[in-house]
Parts: C-alpha cells; sequence; structure tokens
C-alpha cells in the first residue's frame, strides 16, 4: 500500500477536543480516527460513526449454541443411543437446560471475541502505526487525512485554532491497519458533510 | 458531550491530585521496577507450596486414592469440600466486574481486574480437584463427548457431574476472555512507555496491537456490555450447577430446593473475603491507597454482610424446613448430626455459623466496615467458614448413610489430602504473584474513565453546580 | 424548559376509570358472595375465599415490591432512580391498605370458614390429631401464631414504608440544599431501609409465604418457595412501577424521566423475568429430578392436570416473552412496547399466583373465571384510586434530593 500523508493534532481534554471535532468536521475535513486512552462516551457520535452490531453478532452465535447443544444431546440420547438413567425419559429436557444455557453462553463469547479481533484486525503480533505514543497514556490524538487538494498549513493552522496543543505531519501506510471493515463506514449523522 | 458530575456527598473514587497521566504511572510503576524482597518470599513461599501439593498429588497418583482417608461412606471428602469452596471464591471476580458493571457500580473499577484475576486463579485450584480425585487421571478425556472406541456410548448428559464440566470449562473460558480483552487496552498502555525492546515486543504482542481508535473503543465497549450481561447468568449458573451435584441426589441434607440461589450467594461471599483479603494487602504493597480507597473497602464489606445474611436466611430456611417437612431421614440430617454440637461433626457446623452468619454482622457498623485490620480479619474468618459449610454438607450427610454398620468411621484427612489443599494455595498464590508483577493490577482506561467524574480534585471542581436550581441544571446539562 | 408540571392533579379520566372498575370488582363480589361465599357447597365457598385470598395477597405483595425498590436502591447509594422515585413512593401507599384487605380475608379463611374449608388443611382439628405429620407441624401452623405473625408483617412493612416516605417529604425542603444536612438525609434513610429490607428478608423471602401459601399444601415442602414467591411479585412490582412512570409521561408530568431511566426498568423487567425462572427451574427440576412422591405431588396435577395449560402459559408469558422482546436496547426504550410487556408481566405473574393457591384449592379442575377477573379489577380500581391520590399529595420531584441532579443526567 502507498504511503499517505496524516495531520496529527493532539488534545489534552475532552471538553476541547469534542468542539475541535465539530469543527473540523463542519469544515469539510475528513478525521480519519480519533486514538483515546479510554472509551470516551459520545466520541463514536460525534465522528458520525455507525453504531457497532456486534452484539447482533452474539445473538446468532448464542442461538448457534442454543441449538446445537439441544441438537446434540436430543439426538446422542433420544435417537443415537438411547439409555435409560435412573428411570427418566429419554427426551429428558429439564435435564438437558443446564448444558445448553452453557453452550449457549460459550458459543456467543467465543464467537463475538473472535469477530471483534477480526472486525478490528486484532491479533498476537500485529503491529499498527502509532501516531503518538500518548495515545494510550493521556492524549486524545486527532488523526485528519487530507486529500491532495488539502492545503496542510491551513489545516494545522486550524487545528490549532481549535485547541492542539502538538501538530504534526506524520507518513503513514495507508489501508492495512484500517481493516476493510472499517473503509465501509457509513456516515449516519451530519450527512451533509463534503470531504474537502 | 456528557457533564462529568456526580454528588459531592458521593465518596471519591480516586484520591490525591490525579491526571491521566498520574494514573498511568501510578499504576504501571510495579510493573517497571524490580520486585522487592517482600514479593520474592511469598513468590517462594508460594512455589514451596506448589510444590509439596504437586508431591501429594504425584503420591496419589501412583499409589491410587488410597493416600486419602475417603472411605465407603464418605467418599467425597476434602477434595470436593476444596473444590466447592475455591469454585466459590471464583465467582467474586466475575461478579464484580459483570454484575456491579450492570448495575453501574462505579467502585467495580478499582478492584475489578485484580478481582478477575483471583477467580480464573480461583477456577484453575478448583479444577485441580475433580481431575486428580478421577484417580486415573490419564483417563480424564473420557469426559469429553465424542464417538469413541469403548462401544458407541455416549458420556451422560443428564448427569449433574457432567454439566459441571461443562459450567465449569465454560466459566473459565469466558471469565478468561472477558478479562483479556479487558487488559488489552492495558498492555497497548505499557507497551507505549516501554524502555526496553525487549519489553516493546512481548507487550506489543499480548496487546494485540491495540491502538485506541474510537471505532475499537466501541466496540469495545460492546464486547464489554454484552460479555457482562452474558457472564451474569453464567457466573449464577456454575455456583447452581454444582449445587445441582447435591441437589438432585436424595442424600438427606442434600436435596433441597433452596440449593442453588443459596449456593451462588454463599459463592459470593466467600469471593468478596477473598478479594477482601487480597486487596487490603495489594493497595499497601504497590502503594495503591489512592486507588483502592476506603471507600471501596467498605463497599466491599456492605455486599459481605449482606451475603452473609442471605446466607444465613437459608441456612435458618434449611434448618426450619428440617424440621416442617416433618421427614425423619431431614430432621436426623439436621438436628442430630448438623446442628448438634456434641454428634461428631457438630464442630463443624457451629464453625460454619458462626464464622458466616454471626461474626460478619459486625459489618453493620461503619466504622468497623472501614478498619483495614478488621477487614482482614474478617475476611480470613469468612473464607475459614465458607470451608466449612462445604465440609458440613459434604461430609455430614455422608458419614451416616443408610447402611448403620459403616457409621462408626470417623472421616478425617490424610497428609497427602491436606497437602493437595495446601497445593492449591500454592499455585493460587504462584498465580497472583506473577499476575501483580506483570500486569496491571488495575483496568487504567477505567480509572481514566471515571476520573473526571468521580476523581476528588475533580470533584471539588464541580462542586459549585450543586447550589444551582434543579430547573437550571437540567436545561443546562441534561439530554 | 421553563415552567414543568411536577404537581400531579388526577384526570377526572382517571377517577371516572377507576370508580368504573371499583364498581364492577364490587359488583362481582356481591354476586360471587351470593352464589358461593355462601354457598352451603364448601367447594363453591373454597373458589369465593380462595379467590379472594390470592388476589389480595398477590397486589398486597406487588405494592410492596415497590417499597423494597426504593429501600434496595437507597442502600446501594442509586442515584438514578430518584427522579421518578415519588411513583414507588405512591404506589406503596397501598401497603396498609391492601395489607388491611387481605388481613381481613386472610383472618376469616382461618377463623371464620370452619375447619372443613380446602384453604387451610391445618385447621382441620380432626385431621390433625389424626396425622402425625401435621401434629408435628402444628408448632407452625395454628391460628394463634398465623394471627401474630400476620398482624407483624403487615403492620411492620407499614410503618416502614411509612418512615421512608416520611423521609422523603424532606426532600421537598429547601434546608435539604445544605451538604451536612444532606448528609444525615442520606443516613437516616439508609437506616429506615436497612431496617426494612431486615424485615422484607424474615417476611417475604422466608416465613409469609410458607404460613399464607405453602401451607395450603401442608404435607408439602420446599425450601425455594419464598424467594420464588418474592421474585414473581417484585419483577411485577417493577413492572407496575413502569406502567406509572409511562402513564404519568403521557400526561406531560416526569419531564427529567427520561428514556435512559425508562431502559433501566426495563432491564429490571427483563433480568428479574431471567431471575424468576431460575428460580422457576432450579425447583422444579430438583424435584423432577429427584421424583420422590412427597414433593412431585405438587406439580403432578400442575404439569399433567387441570392445570397444564395455565401451567406452560405461565412460563411463556413471564420467561419467553420477556426474554425476546425485551432483549433489544430499542425495545426498552420504547414505551408503547414496555407499555404492553408491563401488562403483560403484571399479567402473567398474577396467572402464578392464581395457579400457586388455586392449583392447590381445587386441584381437580382449572379455569379463569368472571370472578377471578371481577376481583382482579376490583384491586385495579382501588389501586388506581389510591394511588392517584397519593401521586397528588407530594410534588412528582424530590428537588432538594441530594442526588436528584445526578438522576436529571443519568444516561444508560
Amino acid at each position: 500500500m502507498a504511503n499517505k500523508n496524516f495531520v496529527v493534532g493532539c488534545f489534552d481534554d475532552e471538553a476541547v477536543l469534542f468542539p475541535a471535532v465539530k469543527k473540523v468536521r463542519m469544515a469539510g475535513y475528513k478525521i480519519h480516527d480519533v486514538y483515546t486512552p479510554y472509551a470516551v462516551h459520545g466520541l463514536d457520535h460525534a465522528l458520525g460513526l455507525r453504531e457497532t452490531s456486534l452484539h447482533t453478532a452474539g445473538f446468532i452465535y448464542g442461538i448457534t449454541g442454543t441449538a446445537t447443544a439441544l441438537g446434540g444431546i436430543g439426538w446422542i440420547l433420544s435417537w443415537d443411543w438411547p439409555l435409560n438413567f435412573g428411570g427418566k425419559p429419554h427426551f429428558a429436557l429439564p435435564a438437558w437446560i443446564p448444558i445448553t444455557f452453557e453452550l449457549t453462553v460459550l458459543f456467543a463469547s467465543i464467537g463475538m471475541v473472535l469477530t471483534f479481533c477480526y472486525l478490528c484486525q486484532m491479533a498476537p503480533f500485529v503491529k499498527k502505526h502509532q501516531f503518538h505514543s500518548r495515545a494510550t497514556d493521556d492524549a486524545f490524538v486527532m488523526v485528519v487525512e487530507p486529500t491532495p487538494k488539502t492545503n496542510l498549513e491551513d489545516l494545522k493552522a486550524f487545528l490549532s485554532a481549535n485547541g492542539a496543543t502538538e501538530i504534526e505531519v506524520q507518513e503513514a501506510e495507508a489501508g492495512w491497519w484500517l481493516g476493510t471493515y472499517d473503509k465501509q463506514q457509513k456516515l449516519v449523522r451530519d450527512k451533509g458533510i463534503e470531504v474537502a | 458531550m456528557h457533564l462529568k458530575y456526580e454528588s459531592q456527598l458521593r465518596e471519591p473514587l480516586v484520591n490525591g491530585d490525579k491526571n491521566y497521566h498520574q494514573v498511568t504511572e501510578d499504576i504501571c510503576r510495579p510493573i517497571e521496577v524490580r520486585p522487592t524482597k517482600l514479593w520474592y518470599i511469598g513468590f517462594f513461599i508460594s512455589v514451596a507450596l506448589l510444590l509439596f501439593g504437586v508431591y501429594s498429588v504425584y503420591r496419589e497418583v501412583t499409589y491410587g486414592i488410597g493416600q486419602w482417608n475417603l472411605n465407603r461412606t464418605v467418599g467425597w471428602g476434602w477434595d470436593i469440600t476444596n473444590f466447592v469452596w475455591w469454585i466459590g471464591i471464583g465467582h467474586a471476580g466475575t461478579l464484580i466486574s459483570a454484575i456491579l458493571l450492570l448495575f453501574r457500580q462505579g467502585w467495580r473499577t478499582g478492584v475489578n481486574r485484580a478481582a478477575e484475576a483471583m477467580t480464573i486463579f480461583a477456577v484453575i485450584c478448583a479444577g485441580q480437584f475433580p481431575l486428580w480425585h478421577m484417580g486415573r487421571v490419564w483417563m480424564a478425556f473420557f469426559v469429553f463427548p465424542y464417538p469413541n472406541t469403548r462401544g458407541p456410548l455416549w458420556i451422560n448428559f443428564n448427569s449433574p457431574l457432567l454439566w459441571d464440566v461443562f459450567a465449569i470449562s465454560t466459566y473459565f473460558t469466558v471469565s478468561l476472555l472477558f478479562w483479556y480483552t479487558g487488559l488489552l487496552p492495558d498492555f497497548g498502555t505499557i507497551r507505549d512507555r516501554a524502555k526496553t525492546k525487549l519489553r516493546k515486543k512481548l507487550y506489543g504482542i499480548v496487546s494485540f496491537g491495540w491502538s485506541g481508535s474510537t471505532k475499537h473503543w466501541q466496540r469495545h465497549e460492546s464486547l464489554a456490555l454484552v460479555l457482562a450481561g452474558l457472564s451474569t447468568p453464567l457466573v449464577l449458573s456454575v455456583h447452581t450447577i454444582v449445587s445441582f451435584d447435591f441437589a438432585t441426589s436424595v442424600v438427606p441434607g442434600w436435596h433441597t430446593t433452596i440449593f442453588p440461589p443459596y449456593f451462588v450467594a454463599g459463592a459470593i461471599f466467600s469471593g468478596f473475603a477473598m478479594v477482601q483479603s487480597l486487596m487490603v494487602i495489594l493497595r499497601k504493597v504497590f502503594n495503591l491507597q489512592d486507588y483502592i480507597t476506603l471507600g471501596h473497602i467498605e463497599a466491599m464489606n456492605k455486599v459481605i454482610v449482606l451475603t452473609g445474611s442471605i446466607v444465613g436466611c437459608a441456612y435458618l430456611t434449611e434448618l426450619f424446613m428440617g424440621w416442617y417437612s416433618q421427614n425423619k431421614y431431614e430432621q436426623y440430617a439436621f438436628f442430630y448430626t448438623r446442628a448438634n454440637l456434641f454428634s461428631p461433626y457438630g464442630w463443624s457446623y457451629w464453625g460454619m455459623m458462626t464464622c458466616n452468619v454471626i461474626s460478619p454482622q459486625i459489618f453493620w457498623f461503619r466504622k468497623l466496615r472501614r478498619n483495614l485490620y478488621v477487614t482482614f480479619f474478617m475476611s480470613v474468618v469468612v473464607n475459614i467458614g465458607m470451608w466449612f459449610e462445604r465440609f458440613v454438607i459434604i461430609v455430614t450427610s455422608l458419614f451416616r448413610d443408610y447402611l448403620p454398620s459403616s457409621w462408626p468411621v470417623y472421616y478425617s484427612p490424610t497428609i497427602f489430602e491436606m497437602g493437595f489443599y495446601l497445593g492449591s494455595f500454592g499455585l493460587f498464590f504462584t498465580c497472583f504473584f506473577l499476575f501483580a508483577k506483570y500486569f496491571p493490577v488495575i483496568a487504567i482506561a477505567e480509572i481514566k474513565h471515571v476520573l473526571k467524574t468521580s476523581g476528588e480534585n475533580y470533584k471539588e471542581k464541580v462542586g459549585d453546580i450543586e447550589k444551582e436550581p434543579v430547573e437550571e441544571f437540567a436545561h443546562q446539562y441534561a439530554h | 424548559m421553563a415552567s414543568i408540571k411536577e404537581q400531579f392533579e388526577i384526570p377526572g379520566k382517571m377517577r371516572t376509570w377507576s370508580i368504573a372498575l371499583i364498581c364492577v370488582g364490587l359488583l362481582a363480589l356481591i354476586i360471587g358472595f351470593a352464589t358461593k361465599g355462601i354457598s352451603t357447597d364448601q367447594h363453591q365457598k373454597d373458589i369465593f375465599w380462595g379467590t379472594l385470598m390470592y388476589n389480595s395477597i398477590y397486589f398486597l405483595l406487588i405494592c410492596n415490591g415497590s417499597m423494597f425498590f426504593i429501600c434496595a436502591t437507597t442502600l446501594a447509594m442509586g442515584g438514578w432512580q430518584v427522579v421518578f422515585r415519588r411513583v414507588p413512593e405512591a404506589i406503596s401507599t397501598m401497603v396498609p391498605i391492601f395489607g388491611l384487605i387481605a388481613f381481613v380475608i386472610l383472618m376469616y379463611i382461618v377463623f371464620g370458614m370452619g375447619s372443613h374449608t380446602h384453604i387451610y388443611h391445618w385447621l382441620d382439628k380432626d385431621a390433625v390429631t389424626n396425622d402425625e405429620i401435621l401434629k408435628g407441624k402444628s408448632g407452625f401452623l395454628n391460628p394463634g401464631f398465623f394471627l401474630l405473625w400476620t398482624v407483624l408483617a403487615i403492620g411492620l412493612w407499614s410503618l416502614l414504608g411509612w418512615r421512608m416516605r416520611k423521609l422523603s417529604s424532606e426532600a421537598d425542603d429547601p434546608a435539604l440544599a445544605n451538604q451536612d444536612a444532606g448528609k444525615s438525609f442520606i443516613w437516616r434513610n439508609t437506616v429506615t431501609a436497612s431496617l426494612f429490607i431486615v424485615w422484607f428478608g424474615l417476611t417475604v423471602a422466608s416465613t409469609v409465604p410458607w404460613l399464607w401459601l405453602m401451607s395450603i399444601d401442608p404435607h408439602w415442602y420446599s425450601t425455594m418457595y419464598s424467594w420464588y414467591t418474592f421474585a414473581s411479585s417484585f419483577v411485577a412490582g417493577i413492572s407496575l412501577v413502569a406502567l406509572w412512570i409511562i402513564y404519568l409521561k403521557n400526561k406531560g408530568y416526569l419531564a427529567y424521566t427520561t428514556e435512559e431511566h425508562l431502559h433501566d426498568i426495563g432491564k429490571f423487567m427483563f433480568a428479574f423475568s431471567i431471575f424468576w425462572t431460575y428460580l422457576w427451574f432450579s425447583q422444579y427440576m430438583l424435584i423432577w429430578y429427584a421424583n420422590m412422591s412427597e414433593e412431585t405431588v405438587y406439580f403432578k396435577h400442575r404439569v399433567e392436570g387441570a392445570y397444564k395449560g395455565i401451567f406452560f402459559l405461565n412460563i411463556i408469558i413471564n420467561f419467553v416473552c420477556p426474554i425476546l422482546i425485551l432483549m433489544k436496547r430499542s425495545a426498552k426504550r420504547n414505551y408503547t412496547l414496555m407499555t404492553f410487556m408491563a401488562v403483560l408481566i403484571i399479567f402473567g405473574h398474577w396467572i402464578d399466583f392464581y395457579q400457586m393457591v388455586m392449583g392447590s384449592v381445587r386441584p381437580e379442575d382449572a379455569g379463569l373465571s368472571w370472578l377471578d377477573f371481577g376481583i382482579a379489577f376490583l384491586f385495579v380500581g382501588l389501586m388506581i384510586f389510591f394511588v392517584g391520590k397519593a401521586l397528588a399529595k407530594k410534588p412528582l420531584l424530590p428537588v432538594y434530593h441530594p442526588f436528584v441532579k445526578e438522576s436529571v443526567i443519568h444516561y444508560t
């Protein structure tokens, strides 16, 4: 993938970050991402990100687990090799509930964690470009993706005017860390904003 | 952005003049400096205990289950007592992280990481007991359902013991996933602060390349919420299923319908006691008093008195029903062998009552809830009491079975049974010492999340909001 | 948001509806009394008084669930519920009223119906002298203790609930804005709330369901029974709170109670529905698994006999519907769906109480009749009438409660 320029602005305070995000977007710049040390509530909305549907995936994995357990035990104990356990009927549903429940939870959890890792393109030995080392400590790092037409100096001045403390232009490989899924992000809010 | 505010009447969750960077520093420091002498001493004691445990298990595997004093009626003794005891302790972590997350108890952020770690280690310890109790442990894979070569036989899915296999392995897996996904951002933090190449490399691997992207945080939050939602019934189900091991049978003293919720309450009770023991020491050794405050200790003591009383309610319910049922066998189990101080195991029942029901009532008093010495002492007492509870349930119901000719045998453990138990302590503390050295013992990102709402210095700043009339306040900040 | 409406005025329509429901209920009561209540057929008499009994106990316990909710959130130092706290408070004023009604009904059954009733078999002195088991239990199952414990239970719930409500009135006084006053307010709330919870544990979570309900099958016993009854009444109680909140929102009150608060109540309804199912399953499965006749006798006619339909309906309404419908976040924030679910859950647990009581009073035939619904209308009408009155007595927002601002900005 080709290398690309990014304009990186650091913010020290969420209270400054939020208005800045709004202004940068209103001005028509495309925010590539904001890197934060903790989950800042409402930032995803401010950036116009779509709600995640991870939990829907979890539900599907869960009912797969339910079906696997009920289907498997039912087949084994009522069909494949019916045995008399303590005079219970072959179709002893109450006795199957515990395992069914456990497998539901197990499937949902493992499935969701794997999906999470896949969507975020995270795995052991994966290394991503780091725009600022304080992003995992105390800085809120806004990364703006300029287009060929963008005047970088203007953009830097604009970020500075909106409260960014450290501003720099970085060259980074574009593409691989985005993950295929992120590219297709639809903006749900503020549809009017155009990319400069 | 939402207003970061909470009532001034609430105690701060983070004391002192902190900012985000200071939080990172405080929590990462123990990982980045050489361990203290105390750490080495503790670690080697734990390893020594573990080795004794390994030797005890070696004896048991080589010479057979006869190395233990289990006999014809008491087929489950210390081993299953310890199993249930450890698995109960392993409930607090998930409870703190999952149920308290759903109940939005802010104080969980200070203790959840260490509690979850403790949970995982406790479950590992618990798993040892049924495993080695199998005797021919190399046949342990028989419990897995697969079409096998021993004839077309499947395992018995109707057996509570098999439910246990599923419950505990699921619980272990899900707790591990929950804990680990929570650790990812903090590993990222340590990686980005690392001074040496090796550290950067190692923490880079375990952080899975965490970057702190907003989208990732959004998914991370969603994942944490759903995992919490799944773990809540899961944590209930695990001890419920352990209780089914007893309650589905028709043994007097075991077959009672209140067992599932009462086991769960007991598990939370003992788990919180163990968390308390560890936290009182941890905060001192690692200088984390600002993050694990007296408020945290007090909140946990409240949980202890609550769950202790629920357990007490269940004990009395059982005792009452033992009488009310007018069933001779139940009455014998409850009034001859248990509640009778002069029966062979009467001491264990009264030990349990004293430690679990009577003594925690001192936590009705605020002063005692906030006293570290009392807290530590009580946390040990509660865990002794909870051990007695499992011993009472298992041994007193078994040692007088339906065949009076087997009665005279009094069960007491051999040195190797005790060695196995001590070894599990060794395993637990070895793991915990390693955790404390290499892992962030407090969830850094979560502390940052609550810092500006509940940090002492930030709370002072928004104090004036308190004086505004509600209508004006709502007009300004409500959404 | 210049002027907010936080002083409830009873709308005419509500008054009309409540009085209409009460009239319908009274009519059912009178006809029921004439045709069944004074009938010479013991069976008809049992049906009449059994119906009165399960309705009064059910509505008493769900209204008491409101006070349990207040006390539990107080002890947990909860802040989010403060903006609508006056609603469960108003519902809890029903405890003395329904308590008195339930008391009269229970006392009539114990002292007035004679010893041949099928409701409390342990009243039959001949049966007790000839039955070793009943004789053994008579230390607990006797009219004197029944009277004493019923008086104590209802009396202390009412008294402690009254204290909680009285304390809550202080939150209308500007003096509470002071920090020290706030601290002492929280402290006094905590003390009363913990007393209530302890008494609640000693009654609802243990003795009272044994005495009032489980003793209808005097030979049968289950240690889970009381916790099960508690779960059943609490989830219905929370649904009742939700219904009132939605009603008040519709009338333009409770400006600060938003869908964020509703969402959390929805979570309670969802979670406690599952909790109820968990207790239901644990009790049923253990008895099914052990298969001892002295225990399975309780489920025999419920699963296989006349109550089969109601037995499974109970699980569908109280487990399958809540878990499927309330699982989604958007459902818990939707006023229409929440109204529907709250009504369904209240109805579902009413059915649960019906089968708990009537399934033992007359195991041979089942079926909800005009009498069941009529009596339920009477209680619902009374509840609407008196809760409306209680709501109008105080402002709906405890303006000076120390946690009220946290509650205003609460988000999920």
